[in-house]
């Protein structure tokens, strides 16, 4: 499938921004020292609040919306910490997807970065071929030692070579089986959203999902053809081919249906995928046909440790046993799972049932800089993003990093390699899978 | 500029409209002027070399911390430079053995307790907007915080300064002495809005975190009732860390927001009173103000089980003011004082007033000193209610001051309450004011027209040299 990138119709100043939504905002200053942007400048229009007050001048005639207000919010993460301090409730996101949205086209921006915005997200996200192709290209070029090689350029192209992730061996860049029996007696069924990105960078993440599900008692499904939840093209802009995805992975749920007659719950791996299917109601609510599909589908989307907790932490503990891990361990919070989701608690508590040692990372909700394409866009912005979150994680002495976000785990990676560290990153699910094989061994 | 821009480096000076517009104004945001250039320093020593260079052109300096003030104090003013400090965030020291931590003024209030919390010390006073405002900004407006009803407002533990002077000369008022020689001008500087100079490195006191707190959360059936216990908890003489009160709309929109910690939406007013001290201490107080609650016609009591839950309760009142814009999408936070045995009665006055203007009014307040902010939710865009709004603040001002209290708290005079400054203070007072300003800063270019009425025949300014034209959008 192929997304047609919104084609932003001609608008006024004025309509860039949603000024409604601008108006919330009591200019208090309570999110200043979240935002990891205005930590890193010291620029109030690079904060929050600064965003905001922008918007709203914009709006209200009193400022251009030159090449400087488009650079500021360009350089805004969408982690949504500020959203987390808000006493006044500004939904931060909203506004500025509204305004990036209607910027897209803008000419302020360069003709090339506009080009490739437009084919990343219009044709190779949605397209589990173009992206099976492109990771295969990648790891050829890795394996000749190439992209080792751009890593050393000065600049931009330099940045994004040496941030680049290993591409792992095809056998574990193949699918989801879609269909995976629960282990032992079943408890229930659940589907869950296999990703872009997830299976040729990831695809052992996803297969600990599934095995965590199954002996929780899980049977599990992986419907074919619906792999991309639209977040990155929401975040960057592109409204109407999010909306597009979020439509086509509706459909390719809606034949999933439990023993209740109800839609299966969603479970996703990736807190930022979650957090914005979460969301489809509202994404969908000028549709018609869909807005209420959209709704229905939203509030049975789970994060993996929610479901976990919410629903299956009594089937799933007996299968725990001990583990091998290097610890300390320490939780990193995936931006888009406590700003965005508001879980904090869930894998904690999913953690803590393992018996190890963990140590709380000072500022543990501060983004890491992945922030989605951000990473890819603007390398160097978020590599300093990262390097305070480095020195955090160095000063709790932990030797295993766990998150729940395929972006953060490869920005850690990343960061993390390039500092010649040790420290391993985990995904929550591959932890407690882990603790899976070992408590089956025992148990034999 | 270009001479500036080789002093700070090339991010560290805006001067772009867009980037300059979130400087229009700080919480006081109908009063708003943009910026031509933002200077963003690292250091005292790049503080200095720009003061040096605006002060050879005569160029008005205004400072600005986080830009949480509430009465203008940090708004730009015409033809001047705003000189920004959120590039000098540094904790430079803390020496647990003496107590005291030496910081560079743009650090964030709470990251100082975050730097010594670990060795058993926390800095005290904690303005609601201590999550965002600067230490310079503190040390400016002489801020306080609820805790300061115990432990004494900014001014009470400021130990040391480094300033940086209209000329751009460093006056390194940091040495760690219990008692100066001579002047004290670091109890002169504070609650100075600006005026004397830039403070660069601030050197504080800190306190030892106390063995035992008690949390309490008495519910009332009215205001009154509300304010009364605290009149009498006071004159009981029970030693209370803090008394605030909020009102059963502040309480709505809070418990609507992310900070929702509980409180009882039916309730009239609560009064939230923490203790403080040895456990044995801490017992006795709480004991002793429980009786006065009960007294008082206390609906219910709670008591914060946990750390948790005591820093959710506490949250809430911090974000109180946020959660105002709930209502609508400005904030007008008025800040006066009033004598703690009069509590009820002004408070009725006060909201009366704003009634009166059928403006929104909310309350809540640091009861325990007799400091009230009757806050406004209003709407800067609609030009009748923000006239009346202002009005309002006026009338406010002057009834507590005839009550015998004073024009403000904590929060300053800034732009805000200057008219109001003549109410307080005769011709007299005011020449004095501005006599101790000119022994400062002779140039008069540090923050200019805030604090002090400018009188038009006596005053004598040097007319300011605009900074070169900008690009400014509509301009
Ligand atoms: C939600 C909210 C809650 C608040 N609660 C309280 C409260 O409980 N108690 C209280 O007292 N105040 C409170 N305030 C007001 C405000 O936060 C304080 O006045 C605070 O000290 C201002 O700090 P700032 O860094 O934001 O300073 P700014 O607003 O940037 O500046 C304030 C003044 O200080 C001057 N200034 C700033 N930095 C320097 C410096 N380095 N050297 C010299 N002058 C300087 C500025 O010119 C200006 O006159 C609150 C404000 C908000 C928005
Ligand atoms: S979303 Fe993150 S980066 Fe963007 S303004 Fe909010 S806190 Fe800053
Ligand atoms: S915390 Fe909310 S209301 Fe306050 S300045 Fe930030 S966005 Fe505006």
């Amino acid at each position: 499938m192929q997304t047609t990138p919104t084609q932003s119709a001609p608008c006024t100043d004025a309509q860039l921004v949603d000024y409604a939504a601008s108006l919330d905002c009591v200019h208090c200053g309570l999110c200043l020292r979240t935002c990891p942007t205005y930590e890193l400048t010291g620029r109030e229009s690079a904060s929050p609040r600064g965003r905001i007050h922008m918007m709203r001048s914009v709006a209200e005639g009193e400022l251009k919306p030159d090449a400087a207000f488009i650079d500021e919010l360009d350089l805004c993460l969408l982690c949504r910490h500020c959203e987390s301090a808000c006493p006044s409730g500004v939904n931060f996101a909203a506004m500025l997807e509204h305004t990036r949205a209607r910027l897209l086209d803008s000419s302020e921006r360069s003709w090339l970065v506009r080009r490739a915005l437009g084919l990343g997200l219009g044709r190779v996200l949605p397209s589990p071929r173009w992206i099976a192709f492109l990771a295969g290209a990648l790891r050829f070029l890795q394996r000749l030692g190439l992209v080792q090689l751009a890593s050393r350029l000065p600049g931009k192209v330099g940045q994004a070579a040496a941030a680049c992730p290993p591409v792992p061996p095809a056998r574990e860049r193949r699918a989801l089986p879609r269909h995976t029996p629960a282990l032992g007696q079943r408890r229930g069924s659940v589907s869950v959203l296999e990703g872009c990105i997830m299976p040729p960078l990831l695809g052992r993440v996803n297969r600990a999902t599934v095995a965590v599900l199954a002996a929780a008692g899980r049977e599990v499904h992986c419907p074919r053809g619906a792999s991309c939840c639209g977040s990155l093209h929401a975040h960057n802009g592109d409204l109407q081919g999010a909306r597009e995805l979020a439509r086509r992975l509706i459909d390719k749920h809606s034949g999933l249906l439990g023993d209740d007659g109800e839609l299966l719950p969603i479970v996703t791996n990736s807190a930022g995928c979650s957090s914005h299917m979460k969301h489809y109601g509202a994404l969908l609510a000028d549709d018609a046909d869909w807005a209420e599909r959209a709704a229905v589908f939203g509030k049975q989307v789970f994060d993996f440790s929610e479901y976990l907790v919410r629903f299956a932490f009594d089937d799933l503990r007996p299968a725990l046993g001990p583990l091998e891990v290097a610890q300390p361990i320490c939780w990193d919070d995936p931006c888009h799972l406590c700003h965005g989701q508001g879980i904090r608690d869930e894998p904690r508590a999913l953690l803590d049932a393992l018996s190890i040692e963990r140590v709380e990372l000072k500022e543990s909700e501060s983004c890491c800089g992945s922030a989605g394409l951000y990473s890819v866009l603007r390398p160097l912005d978020s590599r300093a993003i990262l390097a305070p979150r480095l020195a955090a994680l160095k000063a709790t002495g932990a030797r295993t990093l766990v998150s729940a976000n395929p972006g953060c785990q490869l920005q850690w990676s990343g960061g993390l390699r390039q500092t010649g560290s040790e420290v391993e990153v985990l995904h929550i699910a591959e932890l407690l899978e882990r603790a899976l094989a070992h408590g089956r061994e025992s148990g034999e | 500029m270009a001479h500036l821009r080789a002093i700070v480096g090339e991010e560290g000076l805006l001067e772009d409209s867009s980037r300059a517009a979130p400087y229009e104004c700080d919480g006081l945001a109908h009063e708003r002027c943009r910026p031509e250039v933002v200077l963003l320093p690292r250091s005292t020593l790049e503080v200095s070399k720009c003061l040096a260079l605006l002060h050879s052109h005569s160029i008005p300096v205004v400072p600005r911390g986080a830009g949480t003030g509430l009465t203008g104090g940090a708004t730009p003013v015409e033809g001047g430079v705003l000189l920004g400090t959120a590039r000098m965030r540094r904790v430079i020291e803390v020496n647990a053995k003496d107590r005291f931590a030496r910081v560079e003024a743009g650090l964030v209030n709470i990251d100082l307790t975050r730097a010594c919390c670990d060795e058993g010390l926390f800095y005290a006073p904690d303005p609601s907007s201590q999550a965002a405002c600067s230490l310079g900004g503190n040390v400016a407006n002489n801020s306080g915080g609820p805790h300061c009803f115990k432990h004494g407002n900014t001014t009470r533990h400021v130990i040391g300064l480094v300033i940086v002077m209209a000329n751009g000369e460093v006056l390194d008022l940091s040495a760690p002495e219990v008692d100066p020689v001579g002047y004290d001008l670091v109890g002169l500087f504070v609650g100075s809005e600006g005026m004397f100079g830039i403070a660069t490195e601030v050197t504080v006191r800190l306190t030892p975190t106390p063995e035992a707190i008690e949390t309490l959360l008495g519910v009332f059936a009215s205001l009154d009732d509300a304010c009364d216990s605290v009149s009498a908890i006071i004159a009981g003489g029970w030693d209370a860390s803090a008394l605030e009160i909020l009102d059963k709309l502040t309480i709505a929109a809070v418990e609507a927001s992310v900070f929702a910690a509980g409180y009882p939406k039916d309730a009239e007013a609560v009064l939230l009173v923490e203790v403080e001290g040895s456990a044995v201490e801490c017992h006795e107080n709480a004991e002793g103000i429980l009786a006065i609650l009960a007294d008082h016609g206390v609906l219910e009591v709670r008591r914060a089980q946990s750390e948790r839950e005591r820093q959710k309760l506490w949250a809430a009142r911090k974000g109180a003011y946020g959660a105002m814009g709930r209502i609508a999408p400005d904030l007008y936070v008025s800040d006066v004082v009033v004598p703690r045995t009069k509590l009820r009665e002004m408070v009725r006055a006060t909201t009366d007033i704003c009634t009166a203007r059928g403006l929104k009014i909310l309350n809540v307040f640091h009861a325990g000193d007799g400091n009230l902010h009757p806050n406004i939710s209003y709407d800067r865009r609609d030009s009748d209610e923000l006239r009346r709004v202002i009005e309002a603040g006026d009338e406010m001002a002057r009834v507590c001051v005839e009550a015998g209290g004073t024009l403000s708290g904590e929060h300053g005079i800034g732009l805000e309450k200057l008219a109001q400054m003549k109410l307080y203070f005769s011709d007299e007072d005011l020449e004095l004011m501005h006599t101790v300003r000119r022994a400062w800063d002779p140039s008069q270019n540090m923050n200019p027209g805030k604090l002090l009425p400018i009188r038009a025949c006596m005053e004598t300014r040097t007319r300011p040299v605009p900074v070169e034209a900008s690009g400014r959008a509509g301009s």
